[in-house]
């Protein structure tokens, strides 16, 4: 089960610093705030664009489509329909709003330069490349260990949870029927899971500090993700300007 | 402020447990997203901090596995644990009705936070079904903030009261051996 939106590439959108494409995404999503809506548009555009260059765009119009048509639509019903405008005209037994309809165009266009840096950050990016940049970087490892053991346990969970389904199914549980009987069994399914999960938890923990997870903060990586000096000054201009175009949304 | 290891595996384990509960949901076809159940876990096992930790990095998570707009959410799944672990620390996990209050003000607390974001952030839209019922809200005359308000805890309330009596179910089943080893338990068991 493949649960990830990584898709891997050779591009030099996948080959640049997570950190520093994560920075970007910071700077990305403050600029579609701080931006008018068709700089936002147009922010999507070169973010769809790049993600068709990087070998990971074909995704890109079903996300979008996926995410921002219902969005879209029910923005347009509540904003430009229902709500009332001062410039809101009959339109049969309802109304429209080109105020409305305006407003739901600018919340749609910064969102889908949202939709569209996040997903180009998470297509190009592997978690693992994530981490080795961060711990490289000195972070600490507790932060590292949070992001990083979920994504490498899902996986097990989920296969271990269809063994328990298959197991009490086996054992004559109804998971089909009314909503009363659909409800009863949920905690024969979720029980097992949580139960071997704080047992185990226990014994992760206990491992951990056998090995002494915490008893080097800078630990060396094997085969870090490239880095640079200029690399390391982008970041730190991304960060700041993504500083200053929150302080002109709020000052806006 | 630092958690200790076992707080960390505790926190992983309850981000899949979010996770998997809402596959078991989806499986069953509840009207429920049961989404909140190992944040909730977590924060009554070791306390509030924990809880709003795992709400902060299941929300992150989710962001990189399935919907990058899930992380905008985080302060709601943050509140979710701080206001579970908040009950728990008074000991409203022993009664039913107690767990039912600190279901309902999980939903109470989320609402709140929920309401500025889904307005500011997605213009009182999320493009789910329950879109519908606040463009019903707004027909009728509600303001576009309490049209979402009652929305999000209507769409709420239900799924954190099922999610606090599962956790309650869980901690009243631990065995001894389990339970013993986390403190905070001690102001929800006899």
């Amino acid at each position: 089960m493949n649960t990830l939106l990584f898709r891997g590439g050779t591009s030099r959108l996948h080959r640049a610093n997570p950190l520093t494409k994560l920075a970007g995404l910071l700077w990305a999503v403050t600029a579609a705030f701080a931006l008018p809506w068709q700089g936002a548009i147009a922010l999507a555009i070169v973010f769809a664009v790049w993600g068709g260059v990087s070998g990971v765009g074909r995704e890109f119009p079903r996300r979008l489509v996926i995410f921002l048509g219902p969005l879209t639509l029910a923005l347009i019903l509540i904003h430009a329909i229902l709500m009332h405008h001062p410039d809101s005209r009959a339109l049969g037994p309802l109304a429209f709003s080109w105020e409305g309809m305006m407003h739901a165009v600018k919340i749609v266009a910064r969102l889908a330069a949202v939709v569209a840096s996040s997903y180009l950050f998470v297509a190009t990016t592997h978690p693992s490349d994530l981490l080795k940049a961060m711990d490289a970087r000195g972070f600490p490892p507790a932060m590292s260990y949070l992001i990083a053991s979920p994504l490498l346990l899902t996986e097990m969970f989920a296969m271990r949870t269809h063994t328990i389904r298959d197991a009490q199914r086996a054992r004559g549980l109804a998971i089909d029927g009314s909503f009363w009987t659909r409800l009863r069994a949920l905690p024969p399914l979720l029980f097992p899971v949580v139960t071997i999960g704080l047992v185990e938890a226990d014994q992760r923990a206990a491992s951990l500090t056998a090995r002494g997870f915490r008893a080097t903060p800078k630990r060396t990586i094997v085969d870090p993700p490239a880095d640079s000096a200029a690399g390391i000054w982008l970041r730190r201009a991304l960060v700041l300007a993504a500083i200053a175009q929150v302080g002109v949304g709020i000052w806006r | 402020m630092r958690f200790e290891t076992r707080t960390l595996t505790l926190i992983g384990l309850g981000v899949v447990i979010n996770i998997v509960a809402g596959q078991i949901s989806s499986w069953l076809r509840l009207p429920i997203f049961l989404d909140s159940i190992g944040t909730i876990l977590v924060a009554v096992l070791d306390g509030a901090m924990a809880g709003g930790a795992t709400g902060l990095i299941a929300n992150l998570v989710w962001g990189i596995i399935a919907s990058p707009v899930e992380a905008a959410f985080a302060p709601v799944a943050i509140v979710i644990g701080l206001v579970a672990g908040v009950f728990a620390r008074i000991g409203w996990y022993r009664q039913v009705w107690q767990v039912v209050v600190a279901g309902t003000a999980m939903a109470a607390g989320l609402t709140l936070v929920a309401i500025p974001i889904q307005i500011l952030v997605f213009g009182g839209a999320t493009g789910a079904g329950s879109d519908l019922a606040v463009a019903y809200f707004v027909h009728v005359g509600r303001t576009l903030a309490s049209s979402v308000g009652v929305t999000v805890l209507l769409s709420n309330i239900a799924d954190k009261i099922i999610s606090a009596l599962i956790v309650w179910s869980v901690i009243r089943r631990m065995p001894n051996r389990l339970s013993s080893t986390y403190p905070m338990l001690k102001y929800n068991r006899a």
